[in-house]
């Protein structure tokens, strides 16, 4: 655990930021730190941490998944439709809409990795294609409400825990085992540092690539159909804000979006991040335009903390490590 | 004269050194061979002299005036130009916009003027003897060979005082090598300096006047090129007599059939290949670059696409990637081309590097078994003496003998006895070359089969027991025994007739 | 044999020829085809009204991918281009007085904007070594969130006169399609002049260049700052056609001014890319719209419709880039 740490700087970096906001927050709102408050900041900070799951395996395989917004729209509208308030319906609806996410996932996998499409480029068009599909289907018309049992599981509670974060906390197991303590972890962190090595060595790049989409598109598909039971019903746009926090949480969290590097616990601090801030601002009677600036400037600052420049700015000011000789290339 | 002088020039990356006070001086009129191991500092000097990277302390003196490069251009001002090993070639510009990058003759509105530029290209290419090239094809179409000879060009273009050839002969064939070494003597011949760097001994006797030997980041000794043997260059390099580079040869083959390859071809590089290899045998395989040694053994490794018939221990296979290829014993396992961009993940540690293709079989009900990876990649580590700090270092900040190392474990790990080697020691420094050639004749002696490609032809006659020739993408001539030699392999690699 | 000899023949300079621009030509086969279809179910589709007012309808996706266009062949993207949309037409909306003056004052302004957030953007990226996605991303919603600040929802208002101008004509074309011709024409100038060149073979390799003598940090702020200001544009233009500020219209451009370009065949590799492939790419994303009303069906189908050409376009030069490989080989 250490050794991962140390190797991780970056994810207890994001950690300490979590920390420093929440002080910062309960300063400025001294009724933020109360039970009932925490409670929804986790909820909402697990909705984000749900689409970000996927989004996190997407990018440290190396590529990006753009089509969050209305694959998890459209899984929050087919819930509604197929399930018609009813939780019996629910048995066959939510495994065939998380099917269905996983089949969206394998298409922009396939795109990816098989045909060489960029991923920006193929996520980007399957979500439109998604989005004019739904309205098509729909027409653009309001669904029904959601059933009791996705209410619950949104914003029930067990004694004092939200529902919603103990599936937080399974998936994040999930994603640590997967990551730090699989076969699957090592090929990914392979694909992602370098495709080219990855295949030469053997790593199934094909298929990793379309198993990082499958679950994009699976974990975008349960956040909505979540969401619906968060929000009573579903709508159409639902989905458009969490593509930006989708990659800024993963982005916060360490990860470099090239790929090869980052974890699922540092998208989690990512995630803690937006939603402490989201819930700060009100606190200081900012804007929603003020959030966004803010977003903005999260975002910079965490990843040019990652940047090497620093060091080189100010390795005059260190004193100068320990010598090797002889060990440089050429 | 001292046309460049450089005195107590010294660079450090982080922690480590590169260049501690080392010297050299030059001058015009003659070609300056610069010698020594990878990892001496001749690539950060040279990076240096050509403003690609800034030095810490010391003094360069150019035609006698103080030079502190900032940037490239500034070298290009003073007349030094530099032919990188990394090419400095763009692959979306045609061959003449290379060449005149940045110095483009221009029209009145500020735009290139084409015919002008071809017609200061067609006189370059006469004035140096080029090798024929179309002055308009774009450089992603062209070989690796072709487009070093445009790197050559675009330097030449800038008519620099200084031409420095930074390993330019390692991709040439040939011909075009020995065009290179008399374009040395051309520009010394012209009262200009030529500083030239190369690890094949040969071309350094039949080119330099002088050369410099370089080791940890000093300079060692500075010789005149007829006064010095090549024993005593390879001891100042090392700073050590070196025990024996070639190990002794033990014949260790067998009857037993380990590959049988019949008529493959894989595009248009490879026709129509046919051999055997044996268990216990390294079978070389010679030729001049480009003629089908890559395609051969990326095909034979499932990473480029082949027709015909292959068999590894009597069992007809076809890999049609290296997943497919990489089967475990029976399988066959590829030292690749390009260490840094196929073999190793730079940033990732060693340990992670070197059970990556194997990494499923730590695999317990899902969990990988970690102490089990640890030991197992000590061992290696320890086997192959490979000098980390710990496993967990990244790979990236090792020697390029180390990280070649570590390719050679990750292959070893995978257990299969049918190993590939794609020049094995392009870019390992002397010390390891020994160990490399030692540890094939090992493997050989433990019953695995190997086919080794080198671009070095003494590579091929001390390690290979037999060794094929390839030309134009078909064998050419297969030789064993006491039929192995230098000019053997040349000539089959050259004539249409087999010597 | 010698290397010159493994050289090319006429004959695979040709297919290399064909290769290379097989993005660019499907994109005017599909353009091609969306026209006939749209003449055959509509009269006085060859006129130049109707190029015309297509053109006037394309003008801001053409100004905002023509900004896109020059960061991809750079190898980079801009998603602050949306941002910048954004915030021009909201300062538009809010600062226009009525006099030429004011109008003239604050157009300026915006482009010195957009040219001064496209800086910023290309030093950060520069000096900190950041991926450009995600420093625009930021940017993108520092920009947006700005915006939001100075008018929280759609409104505002522009001089009457200034709303005409996309409407103005002159020998028979309209003041866009001579936009349209100038852009055209500073392209051809501008990738034939050293800072397009350098623009060009950064995107194409970056070490080269730099090995080369290019400064990374002045190509980058050249993209991003020459990219800022054709956002800043057509920012300017839309106000024109809307005659109202939205801190959230820059939305609906940031991914389709990515698609015109990549349908136009323009490499997100960076290093091979054209305007003109981008203007086809705008006009294809413009005339499903229209398409898709004359066909009568919902207009629900036009985003559906716009996704399968960019997948087309894409899946084309995946294509020809395996068999331009397979050609090498």
């Amino acid at each position: 655990m250490n050794r991962f740490l140390a190797r991780n700087r970056l994810i207890l970096l994001a950690y300490a930021g979590v920390v420093v906001l929440l002080l910062v927050t309960a300063l400025f709102s001294p009724g933020f730190l109360s039970p009932a408050n925490l409670r929804s900041t986790l909820v909402l900070a697990a909705f984000v941490g749900i689409v970000a799951f996927g989004q996190t395996f997407v990018i440290i395989g190396g590529g990006i998944d753009l089509s969050i917004p209305w694959v998890l729209n459209c899984a929050a509208l087919l819930l509604t439709m197929m399930a018609g308030g009813q939780d019996l319906a629910l048995i066959w609806a939510i495994p065939l809409l998380l099917a269905g996410g996983a089949a969206i996932g394998f298409l922009n996998g396939a795109g990816v990795a098989i045909f060489g499409v960029p991923p920006i480029i193929m996520t980007l068009a399957v979500n439109v294609i998604l989005q004019g599909l739904i309205l098509v289907y729909t027409g653009g018309s309001p669904t029904p409400s959601t059933p009791a049992l996705i209410k619950f599981l949104a914003v029930g509670r067990v004694g004092p825990i939200p529902v919603i974060g103990l599936v937080w906390v399974a998936l994040g197991i999930v994603a640590t085992v997967l990551l730090s303590k699989s076969a699957f972890g090592r090929h990914l962190y392979a694909l992602g540092t370098s495709a080219t090595v990855a295949e030469f060595s053997g790593v199934p790049t094909a298929r990793t690539t379309i198993i990082t989409y499958m679950i994009s598109g699976m974990t975008a598909a349960l956040a909505g159909i979540l969401l619906t039971g968060y929000s009573g019903v579903a709508y159409l746009g639902m989905g458009d804000a969490y593509l930006f926090t989708s990659v800024a949480a993963v982005a916060i969290g360490g990860a470099s979006i090239l790929g090869g590097s980052g974890h699922y616990l540092g998208t989690v601090a990512g995630a803690l991040v937006l939603t402490i801030l989201t819930g700060l601002l009100p606190a200081l009677n900012l804007s929603n335009g003020a959030l966004l600036v803010v977003y903005g400037a999260v975002i910079l600052v965490t990843v040019s903390i990652s940047s090497e420049t620093w060091g080189v700015l100010f390795q005059h000011l260190r004193p100068p490590a320990r010598e090797k000789q002889g060990e440089t290339s050429g | 004269m001292e046309l460049i002088d450089v005195k107590d020039l010294s660079k450090r990356f982080g922690g480590i050194i590169a260049l501690s006070d080392a010297t050299f001086s030059a001058r015009a009129g003659e070609v300056h061979a610069l010698l020594g191991e990878n990892g001496a500092g001749k690539s950060t000097f040279i990076q240096i002299l050509s403003g690609a990277l800034r030095y810490d302390s010391g003094a360069i003196h150019v035609g006698g005036s103080e030079y502190r490069p900032q940037n490239p251009d500034a070298a290009q001002s003073l007349g030094i130009a530099a032919v990188f090993q990394e090419l400095s070639l763009i692959p979306d510009l045609t061959v003449e916009e290379n060449i005149w990058f940045r110095h483009e003759p221009l029209t009145w509105f500020g735009t290139t003027c084409r015919k002008r530029m071809r017609a200061a290209t067609l006189e370059l290419f006469d004035r140096y003897h080029f090798p024929a090239i179309r002055p308009d094809r774009e450089l992603r179409h062209m070989t690796l060979a072709e487009r070093q000879i445009v790197e050559i060009a675009k330097a030449l273009a800038k008519n620099p005082r200084i031409l420095i050839l930074d390993e330019a002969t390692s991709a040439l064939p040939a011909i075009e090598a020995d065009w290179l070494l008399k374009l040395s003597r051309q520009i010394a011949e012209e009262g200009r300096l030529s500083i030239f760097i190369s690890h094949r001994m040969g071309e350094v006797r039949a080119v330099a006047d002088r050369l410099t030997i370089f080791r940890n980041g000093s300079t060692v000794a500075v010789h005149e090129a007829k006064a010095v043997s090549d024993d005593q260059i390879v001891t100042e390099m090392i700073g050590r007599q070196l025990d024996r580079l070639y190990p002794v040869r033990t014949a260790s083959r067998t009857e037993r059939l380990a590959l049988e390859v019949r008529g493959l071809s894989s595009g248009h590089r490879l026709r129509d290949a046919t051999f055997a290899l044996y268990e216990g045998e390294v079978l070389g395989v010679g030729g001049l670059q480009g003629h089908g040694q890559r395609e051969l053994l990326q095909a034979l490794f499932g990473a480029a696409p082949s027709k015909g018939d292959m068999k590894l221990w009597g069992k007809p296979v076809s890999p049609s990637s290296p997943r497919d290829a990489l089967t475990g014993r029976d399988g066959i396992a590829l030292v690749p081309e390009d260490r840094r961009g196929q073999g190793l993940l730079l940033p990732k540690s060693v340990s992670e590097n070197l059970t990556l293709s194997v990494i499923r079989r730590f695999s317990r009900g899902g969990l990988l078994d970690k102490q089990q990876e640890a030991g197992l990649v000590r061992e290696m580590v320890d086997f192959l003496r490979i000098k980390a700090d710990t496993p967990d270092q990244p790979v990236g900040t090792l020697s390029g003998g180390n990280q070649q190392k570590v390719v050679f474990g990750k292959m070893l790990l995978t257990e299969a006895r049918v190993l590939l080697l794609y020049d094995p020691t392009r870019g390992v420094d002397v010390g390891t070359k020994g160990e490399i050639f030692r540890l094939i004749r090992d493997l050989a002696a433990k019953g695995y089969a190997i086919l080794f490609y080198s671009s070095d032809l003494p590579e091929l006659v001390h390690v290979a027991d037999r060794v094929l020739v390839l030309r134009e993408g078909a064998i050419a001539a297969t030789l064993s025994g006491d039929e192995i030699t230098e000019e053997a392999i040349l000539s089959a690699a050259v004539l249409d007739k087999a010597a | 044999m010698t290397m010159a000899e493994t050289g090319d023949a006429p004959r695979k300079g040709l297919r290399n020829g064909l290769l290379d621009n097989a993005p660019f030509l499907v994109a005017c086969a599909m353009l091609t085809l969306i026209v006939v279809i749209y003449g055959t179910r509509q009269t006085g589709v060859f006129t130049l009204d109707e190029l015309n007012l297509n053109t006037t309808a394309a003008m801001t996706l053409m100004l905002a991918a023509t900004g896109q266009t020059i960061v991809l062949l750079r190898g980079g993207i801009n998603l602050s281009i949306g941002g910048m949309i954004s915030l021009g037409t909201v300062i538009v909306a809010t600062r226009f007085g009525d006099s030429a003056g004011s109008v003239i004052l604050w157009s300026g302004l915006v482009l010195l904007l957009g040219i001064a957030v496209g800086v910023a953007n290309g030093l950060l990226i520069s000096i900190f070594r950041l991926q450009p996605f995600l420093v625009t991303l930021a940017t993108w919603s520092i920009l947006n969130g700005v915006a939001m600040i100075i008018l929280p929802s759609d409104g505002g208002r522009v001089p009457g006169w200034w709303l005409g101008f996309g409407y103005l004509q002159f020998l028979g074309l309209s003041s866009t399609v001579w936009m349209l011709i100038a852009l055209l024409i500073f392209w051809a100038w501008f990738m034939a002049a050293r800072p397009g060149i350098t623009i060009k073979a950064t995107g194409s390799n970056e070490k080269s260049a730099f090995l080369s003598g290019v400064s990374i940090l002045r190509v980058n702020a050249l993209t991003y700052g020459l990219s800022g200001f054709f956002a800043a544009a057509a920012a300017l233009y839309l106000t024109t056609q809307t005659g109202a500020g939205s801190p959230t219209i820059g939305r609906d451009y940031i991914l389709p001014s990515v698609a015109a370009a990549v349908i136009g065949g323009t490499s997100l590799f960076g290093g091979r890319g054209h305007l003109a492939g981008t203007i086809i790419g705008a006009y294809i994303l413009t005339l499903i719209g229209n398409l898709v009303f004359i066909l009568r069906v919902s207009s629900y189908w036009q985003p559906v419709a716009s996704g399968v050409i960019l997948l087309i376009a894409v899946l084309a030069s995946a294509i020809a880039e395996k068999a331009a490989r397979k050609q090498a080989a």
